[in-house]
Order: structure tokens, then sequence, then C-alpha cells
């Protein structure tokens, strides 16, 4: 990256500026001084950033603080001097401690930790072992930790395959012996990837915890460090073997909980506590004093050898969320793109209107499988309580049970991968497979940890 | 120690600069919608929830020294808060909305007062970041407005370096012990829009100069009503250096009456450091002599504690210094030692408190380990100091005692420095202690969650356009035109009610020292008698002064029955103002009567006439129930006295 044209590229400046720095030879990263009538300014020329105004630049000044100036014909900016920025990152020897189980952690894009460019302002993910283990360096005496990247993408991007490829590296891993995996991931669409593993993951013998950070890592009051530190020691130590979440369980850094992915959900758009086991409760809670498992029916580690991996798929399934005055001609064009299956979140106990049912039939015609799942996210799809929902049954809908819509949408396309034949749908489908389905529901699944702080009879009274 | 209260500020190389943080009155804060309300009772609150915060890896892949220090505290952060002042984005739980664009505006208005010739045409903002749990982020969002301002002090311009507008951190609650590893916090204050000015700590030689400074930023704060009032509004952050020391930021001094004894001890310590550094130098200390080989002593002690204690070569004596009043070195180390790792200062014990007289004994933190002479002479015969040894004992778990070993011997090597850069916090007794190291320029960078605010410089020559005077210049024109002293200048901004005073004197043509009077004196005497003058009924009085339906000499009158009913009509008010109609046969003859009552034969020289003059006018001005003007008594009298003399 020394040759001149890249040196000399104004990173992010656009139109007639970025002229006018090339013409005069300014470089970002570059000192510079700005003068314009009585006004005098110097600084480090930054990078601008996509989707800014064309005419300003920015600079960072003496005392660390950055601000933008209007550059017109009569502002004078001139190069008065460059310093390279070097980076080099400390060595860290880690040992691999014959005491300690062995963690691989595999990053998709998720960044529990990062590193600060001061200079720039660029947070850059930790990942290499030395930048994780000096950003966390808790974790260097509670496993041998083996960090691999497989994506670097924002979960928003994530796709079927990715899922697949994800799970192939953590049957690799489970093959070379690990003792537990960590999936670092974007938290966003965590609870996805999560099912899909569930599913893909057959007699999985070890934990596998899927962990990311809800405040950025950048910042000193980040969740991340905690969030890895836990996961660690879960997938470490623990006798349990199912695909997890864990994340903060509150606001405050006290616990996190532990939530089968297959019931787990985000709740919140940007709380640390924005994941929630719904319907039930979580499998248990781990703080600094240990784990403590909620439920008695977590399956423990098991033989290695039995593991095997399952991940056939057809992604052609799509997801309508059902809406008051929604058109019919969504299914239907679905069914036109040649979609192989359908997720319908339909309103209370699963329902759509009437005007849908014509394109029911078209699904029922062409054999394409449409599960039914609630829109209020709690609790089952029963389309027995009312006549219309007899009639939606009659189309030959299936009843997708209490799975979250993420859990359902993930085992139709691994069902699929399976076979098309809508019997066989059906029966994969309604069998519980990682307990995405669950065969009761307890009361307390709406009742506990579903939001209601410690308190709330203080709040209450007070109000 | 050299005497705090005779020191030659510009010989000894004094400079001290400002940090002054003044909130701003907004409806909202900075970057969410809270209203901008403190609680009364900041312990009372509805729900609290806990933090631990990590310095966060620099781009070379290591911390700054700064950051360590504070995450060596060891804090664990609780945080109280309350619905209504409170919401998420408080809590760290949710990202910054839009800045609140009335702040930002005001921050351009303040750097138009001051002068301010660089201004931030576009806002970016920026993290600073703080470990010590006072803002839940672990940073503060904060931005530049403008730079290279100055204000006039005692003829000379004081540099403005930067004006900042940024959210005000939250409220500490719990003060009282430093030594826990619990801090408490109200969030309350958390997000208030705070401006930020910085002056050039080069431009301030003397206190008295520091003092002006601060007053003149104040007056801009109150003259163009930005600045928000009430306690805890302002907090004032003071650099203080010495020639040969180094810059040393104290915190939390909110009573400019504390400014001089603030800079007379800092600079006491400073030169006493200094001191202490050639001492050390002359006695061939260097760092590598000091180890940090602790020894444990515990079955000395009648205690359950440990006791560990550490052998300082050729420290004898020194330990003893007195660098502020009442505090030795010895605890200046210990206090620090204390902060970072929680033991108290008093299980805190050095040898030179074994001598007669010592300073500590005079302090607010003696030692409460109880060594006497017996026990300091069984402690030597275990440690075996050399003569010019000195040792320091701590008590505290074994984790906790070696720690504050190890801050000990770290700081007692920097005292081959000098004096080290650190944030102090002041205390009542005008001494400080340390708070943090101090932090660099590094801790800044851009805040990801926020794009630039494009302000052109259009917008910002319209915001500024109408700023009106500044203090200064007021004062040079009520100085220069009506003789007004600063004092009197600045009761006119700190009531606001400069605006009505050039009204009055303008529009109504008002006499400025009756405007002055009208404005100042008479609500100010009746706050003193709990009577508020409303400004409904001054604006009514300098309407009738000026229509000369009442005249000056009636303003008591006037003020009194106006307070207890405003909603008499003019008439009605002139009805009671029970106006004496008198002819001038009449009113002679009552300046007659009231100069006999004072006798003829005091009033020989025109000396007497000064000195009875305003008492004679008072007493017919009495008599006439103020329904004449003074000026024609006093000629009335004049023309009487000169007769009779």
């Amino acid at each position: 990256m020394t040759d001149e044209k890249t040196i000399y590229d104004p990173e992010g400046y656009r139109g007639i500026l970025r002229e006018r720095l090339i013409k005069d030879k300014i470089r970002t990263w570059s000192k510079v001084s700005v003068k314009k009538g009585e006004a005098y300014y110097e600084g480090l020329l930054l990078p601008r950033s996509q989707h800014t105004d064309d005419d300003y630049v920015t600079l960072k000044v003496d005392t660390g603080y950055n601000l933008g100036i209007l550059v017109d014909e009569e502002t004078d900016i001139k190069e008065i001097g460059y310093q390279k920025g070097h980076y080099k990152l400390p060595h860290v020897d880690v040992e691999f401690k014959k005491e300690l189980p062995n963690v691989t952690l595999l990053g998709t894009g998720g960044t529990v930790a990062s590193r600060l460019d001061y200079r720039t302002g660029a947070v850059l993910p930790a990942f290499t072992p030395e930048e994780l283990f000096s950003a966390v360096p808790e974790l260097i005496t509670t496993v041998n930790l083996t960090p691999k990247t497989l994506y670097q993408i924002l979960s928003e991007n994530f796709r079927p395959e990715y899922w697949v490829k994800t799970a192939e590296s953590i049957a690799k891993e489970i093959e070379s012996g690990a003792n537990g995996i960590i999936i670092g991931h974007g938290t966003d669409t965590m609870c996805v990837t999560g099912c899909a593993l569930a599913y893909f993951l057959r007699n999985l013998p070890v934990p596998v915890v899927l962990v990311g950070s809800q405040r950025s890592s950048d910042r000193p009051s980040s969740d991340g460090p905690r969030n890895i530190l836990y996961a660690a020691q879960l997938a470490g130590y623990e006798n349990f073997a199912e695909v997890v979440i864990s994340m903060h369980g509150t606001p405050s850094d006290s616990y996190n909980l532990v939530h089968r992915a297959t019931r787990c959900r985000k709740m919140h758009s940007a709380r640390r506590d924005t994941f929630r086991t719904l319907s039930d409760i979580p499998l248990g809670k781990i703080d600094d004093s240990g784990t403590t498992w909620f439920k008695d029916d977590v399956s423990p580690r098991s033989n290695p050898e039995d593991f095997y991996l399952d991940a056939k798929i057809d992604s052609r399934v799509g997801m309508l969320y059902f809406y008051p005055g929604m058109n019919p001609d969504l299914l239907e064009s679905m069914v036109d793109l040649g979609y192989h299956g359908v997720i319908v979140i339909g309103t209370g106990l699963a329902h759509v209107g009437t005007d849908v049912y014509p394109a029911l039939e078209r699904c029922q015609e062409e054999e394409i499988p449409v599960v039914m799942v609630v829109e209020p996210l709690y609790g089952f799809a029963q389309l027995r309580v009312y006549e219309t929902g007899r009639d939606m049954l009659a189309r030959g809908v299936i009843e997708g049970e209490n799975m979250l819509p993420s859990a359902a949408y993930t085992k139709l396309i691994w069902a699929l991968g399976h076979t098309s034949n809508l019997d066989e749908v059906r029966d994969i489908m309604l069998t519980p497979i990682a307990g995405e389905i669950t065969n009761r529901e307890s009361p307390r699944g709406f009742m506990i940890m579903q939001g209601i702080e410690p308190g709330i009879d203080q709040i209450l009274k007070n109000l | 120690m050299i005497d705090p209260n005779n020191l030659d500020f510009k010989k000894l190389g004094f400079h001290a600069g400002l940090e002054v943080h003044h909130h701003i009155i907004s409806k909202r804060k900075l970057f969410c919608n809270c209203p901008t309300i403190l609680e009364e009772d900041p312990e009372n609150m509805e729900y609290s929830f806990y933090r631990y915060f990590r310095p966060v890896l620099g781009e070379m892949g290591d911390f700054d020294p700064g950051m360590l220090v504070e995450f060596e505290k060891g804090y664990k952060v609780i945080y109280l808060a309350n619905e209504r002042n409170t919401c998420t984005y408080e809590m760290d739980e949710t990202p910054p909305f839009f800045p609140d664009m009335e702040a930002i505006e005001k921050g351009y208005i303040l750097s138009e007062y001051f002068h301010c010739t660089s201004f931030a045409e576009e806002i970016v903002v920026n993290r600073k970041q703080y470990l010590d749990g006072s803002i839940t982020t672990g940073f503060q969002r904060t931005f530049i407005s403008a730079r290279d301002g100055w204000v006039p002090v005692n003829g000379k311009k004081v540099r403005i370096t930067n004006l900042h507008i940024e959210e005000d951190a939250a409220r500490r609650v719990n003060w009282d012990d430093t030594s826990s590893r619990t801090v408490y916090f109200n969030l309350d204050r958390l997000g208030f829009p705070l401006t930020e000015i910085i002056t050039e700590y080069t431009d301030v030689e003397t206190p008295e100069e520091l003092l002006e400074t601060a007053k003149q930023i104040g007056r801009v704060l109150r003259i163009s009503k930005i600045g928000r009032r009430g306690l805890g509004s302002a907090r004032q952050d003071v650099n203080i250096s010495i020639s040969g020391g180094d810059r040393v930021e104290i915190k939390g001094v909110q009573d400019l009456d504390l400014f001089d004894v603030m800079c007379r001890n800092e600079v006491v310590r400073q030169y006493t450091l200094i001191e202490l550094k050639e001492e050390m130098l002359k006695r061939g200390l260097t760092k590598d002599e000091f180890e940090h080989t602790y020894v444990d002593i515990s079955h000395l002690f009648q205690s359950e504690t440990k006791h560990f204690a550490v052998i300082c070569p050729k420290m004898k004596g020194l330990f003893g210094l007195e660098v502020q009043p009442n505090k030795d070195f010895g605890l200046e180390i210990f206090e620090k030692s204390m902060l970072i790792t929680g033991v108290p200062r008093a299980d805190h014990y050095h040898s030179d408190e074994s001598d007669v007289g010592f300073i500590r004994e005079n302090s607010d933190y003696p030692s409460n380990l109880g060594i006497d002479k017996q026990l300091y002479e069984k402690i030597c015969a275990i440690l075996n100091p050399k003569e010019n040894d000195a040792f320091v004992v701590v008590k505290g778990s074994e984790k906790q005692a070696m720690h504050a070993l190890k801050k000990i011997i770290e700081r007692i090597k920097m005292a081959l420095d000098g004096v080290p850069q650190e944030t102090r916090r002041f205390v009542k007794n005008g001494n400080s202690e340390f708070l943090r190291v101090i932090h660099g320029k590094d801790r800044i960078y851009p805040d990801t969650d926020t794009p630039p605010v494009v302000i052109s410089l259009d917008t910002i020559e319209e915001i500024t356009r109408d700023i009106g005077r500044r203090p200064w210049e007021v004062f040079e024109e009520l100085n220069s035109e009506y003789g007004f002293s600063q004092n009197k200048v600045d009761l006119l901004i700190r009531d606001e009610q400069l605006d009505s005073f050039y009204k009055f004197t303008t529009e109504l043509n008002m006499n400025a020292h009756l405007a002055y009077k009208l404005l100042i004196d008479i609500p100010r005497e009746n706050r003193r008698k709990d009577v508020i003058i409303n400004e409904e009924i001054i604006e009514r009085i300098a309407e009738l002064l000026a229509s000369e339906i009442i005249i000056p000499e009636q303003l008591n009158q006037v003020i009194s029955l106006l307070s207890k009913n405003k909603h008499l009509t003019d008439e009605e008010l002139i009805d009671r103002l029970d106006i004496k109609d008198l002819s001038s046969k009449e009113l002679a003859a009552i300046v007659k009567q009231k100069i006999d009552f004072i006798g003829k034969d005091k009033l020989q020289t025109s000396e007497d006439e000064q000195r009875y003059l305003p008492k004679i006018v008072a007493l017919v001005l009495k008599e006439c129930n103020y329904s004449i003007k003074g000026q024609t008594v006093v000629s009335l009298v004049n023309s009487f006295i000169k007769e009779a003399i």
C-alpha cells in the first residue's frame, strides 16, 4: 500500500475538494494548515466518512478533538507535515496448558474485543490471539483458546450457506478434540444461526456457545469482555452439550443467562439484556460464583463418536408477516417465484384473513408447505379453536406449535433439504428436535425472567 | 515548608489555566430527550444497576497508562436512577439521539462573546474516555464549538483556547469513604448540556489574574443568559505549575473565594516536591535502589489482619517533610495508595512518625497502627535499616497490602522526577488529594454513533449576530459614562437587569443612578425583608416616573402600596399617596420650621451646610409627605441658609 497513488488518495473526499487535494498533493493523515479570513486551524487531515458533505475537511487538532471546516475558494489549505502511522502489536506468549480445556472461538463478525486506532478513530476488531488476549487477559488462564476467523460480516448479511459452513467448521473442531466451541456472532441474527446449528449438529457432544456484544467493544462499558469470559467458562467446563446463547441477563454486569438457541429471541434493539427465552425459562445463569442450572432437561456432554453433521438444506424458503389488509398477492407471488416453503406469522392463534384462503389453496395444490407460527411470539399456534382456523387447516397449512419464527424458518429450510414430500415435511416440522417445540407450556414461561426487573413492586407502588 | 502566605508568584514561575464547566440552559439533555431536572434527594431513587469498566486497547495494542490506573482501582460502580429524568440512553442501553440544537447554537453564541476567531463549521462529536464510572458509556461525548478567543484581565488578554459543548457526567454520591471499592453515582445529571471553556495557562501569572479570568467567564455566562443558575451548575478545574514543577489539574473547586488558598497550597506542594527531589539526588538516590521486598511483620501486632513493611533506603526524614499545611510527604503518598488500592490511609505508617512533633500528628488522618517507641524498635530489629533509611508499614489483607506497598514504592521512585503530572481533588481545608493520572489527548476519538452536523459559517453568523454587549464592554461604558464600579455592573449582570437598565436610561430617559436604585437597590433591600418586588411593578414604576405621574421621592411609598396591591389604578395610587398640594408660602414655612428645629446656630459655615442639608431636606420631604421634588426643597433650603448666614 505504499505506491504513490494510494498515498495521495484523499480517502473519502469527493468532488471538487477531492480534485483540489490531489492537485495540491495533500494527503490524508498529513498535518495541514487551514487559513480562512481571521480563522486559522492546524491539525491532521482525517479521511471523510461516506454520506457526509462534500465540501468539508475533518481535522484532528492538537487537543485530540476533531472538527469540520468548509473549504471554499477563499480557504487556503496546505500540507505542512506528514507522519506515517506504525502498527505493531505486542507479542503475547500463549502457552498451551495441559490442565485447561481446549476451546475454539470461531469468529463470524461479532466482535467481543477490539482495539482503537486513536489516530483515525477506527475500531479494529481484536481477533488474533495476541489482540484478544491483550484485550481480555483473563482468558489466558481460563481455557486454551484457539481463535479462528470464519467470516468478517455483519450478522444481517448471513445466508443459509454460511450456517452450513459454520456447522462444518464446528464439526471439524469437535473431531479435532475441542472441549467446547464459542461462536462470535453479531447479535442481530444470532438466534437464527443458533437455531440452524441446533438442527445441523446431531448428537452434539460438547457445548456450542454463541456470544457477542450489545455495546460495541470499543467502549469501556462494553459487555463483550464479560460475555466472552463467561462463554469460555461455559464451553470449557460446564456439563452440557447444546447450542446456546449466553449474554447479559440484566443491565448490570452481574450475571449472564444461558438460553437454548431455539427458544431465544432478541427483544430490544439495544439493551445488554436483549436476549430472552420465550415461553420457557432460560436453561441457567452464570456469574462470578459459577453456573446455576434452572432446568433439568439440559443435554449433558456425550461421546463424540455418536456425533454427526446433518446440514442438508433447501434455502428456497420465505417468511411472511401477516397484517390486516395484507394483499394475498404477496403469497401468490411466492408461489409464482418458485418458493419451496413458506412460514406465515399469523395473528393470535396463527390466523390469516379469509381473503388469503385462495392463495393457501394454491400452495396446497402446488404442494408447498405453509407453516403457521404466532405473531404474539408466546404460546401455541392453535387452528382448531375457531371455525376460520379449521378452514385454514382444511387448506393444508401446518400448525407450527410454539416454534419461534426464526426456529420455524431454519427448520423448514433444513426439512426441505431432506425431503419435498409434504407429509414427511409435516412430520419433521412437528417433531421436536432441539427444544424448538415444548410439549407443554409452563405458565412461568410468560412470567419469569421475561423482562420483569427486581424491584418491580416498588416501581408499581410509586406510579 | 515555605510560607504559603508569603509567595512571590512571578518569581516562582506560577502559571495557571482554567477549565470552566457550566451547565447550559436547555429544555433537554444533549443526546436524549430527558428533561434537565435534578433530584433533590440524590440517594432516594427508584432503581439501580451496576457495572465494571475496562480499558480499551489502543492502536498499538497497549493500554493508556492513565486508563490502566483507573482499571487498577477495581471499582464496582452502582448507578441510582429515576424514571422522570433518566432513560435507557443514560443507562448506556441505547445509542444517542440527535444532539440538542439549542445547545449547539448556544455554543456558538458563547464563542462569539469570547471573541473566538476559528469556528467549527461542522460539529464532529468525539468520545473522551473515563473509567471512573462517572459516565455509563465509559466516555463523554464532546465537541468543539470554536477556538482562539480571549477575555480581558487586568489590562491584558487571557486567551480562550477552546470552547466545547459536552454532556455532563453523573453525580457522585457517598463521597465520604475514598477507600471504598464501591462507588455510587446518581444519573440525573448525566447528559446535561455543558460548556467547557479552556484558557491558555501560560497567560495567567498570579492567583488574582486567575480569579479575574474566572469572573470574566462567569459574567459572560450570566449576561448571555446561557449559563444555568443554581447549586452545582458551575465547576472549575484549575491547572497549576511553577518553574521546575509540572502541570497539575485540581478538580472540583466550586467557590471562587477558595482559588487563592488552593493556588498557594499547590505552589507550596510543588516547591516542596522539587526540594525533595534535590535532596534525594544529593543523597545519591537512584530508582534502582528501591526494592519491592515486603516483609511480613504481622506477629508484632495484636491483630488478625496482616502487616507488611518495606525499607526505603536513604529516605529518613523525607516522609516527614510538610508538603501542604499539616500534611507530610508520607501522607501524600498514602492518599494515592489508598485511592488505587482501597487500603485506608490510617492503615499506613512511615518511620518519620517516630520523631517528636511530627507533622502527620496534626493532620486529619494520623496513623492508627499504634506503633509506639517499643514496637518501632522491634520493627527495626527485623528490618535492620541503615542509619539513613526509612520504612513504611501497611495493614491489610495480603493482596491489598502488597498492592499498596507496590504503589508506594512506585510513587517514591517518581519523587526523583519531581512533581508528577496528575489530576487531584480539592479538599475543604485548601489542600488536594490524588485522584488519577492525567489523561492524555490520546483518549479522544470520534463518536461513531453520531454523524457530523454541518453548520455553515452563514448560519453561525446568523446565530451570533445579535449577541449584545460583552460584560467588559458594558463595564467600559457604564464606568466612563456614570462612574459605575465593577461591583455595580456585576450586580446588574447577576440580577439580569441590564436590558431593563438600558431601556430605562435610553427609552425612558431615566437618570442612570435612579434606574440602578430601582432595578438593584430597592429589590435587594426588599428581598432582605422577604418582600419580592416583581418586574411588573418595577416596569410600572419606571413608566410612572417617566410620565411624571410620580416623583423619585415617592418611590418607597409607591413600592409599598403596589407590593400590597398591584392592581391599583394610577388614580387610586395617587389618591393613596396623599399628596399635599402646598403653596410656595406654606412650603417656605415648613422649610423655615425645620431649619429652626436644627438650630440656626449650627449653620455657620458652608461645611455645616453640607452636613445638615440632607437632614433638613429629608425632614421637609417627610412633612410634605414626599409630594415635592427634592430638588425644589434643596434650592429653597439653600436660599434660607444663605440668608441665615
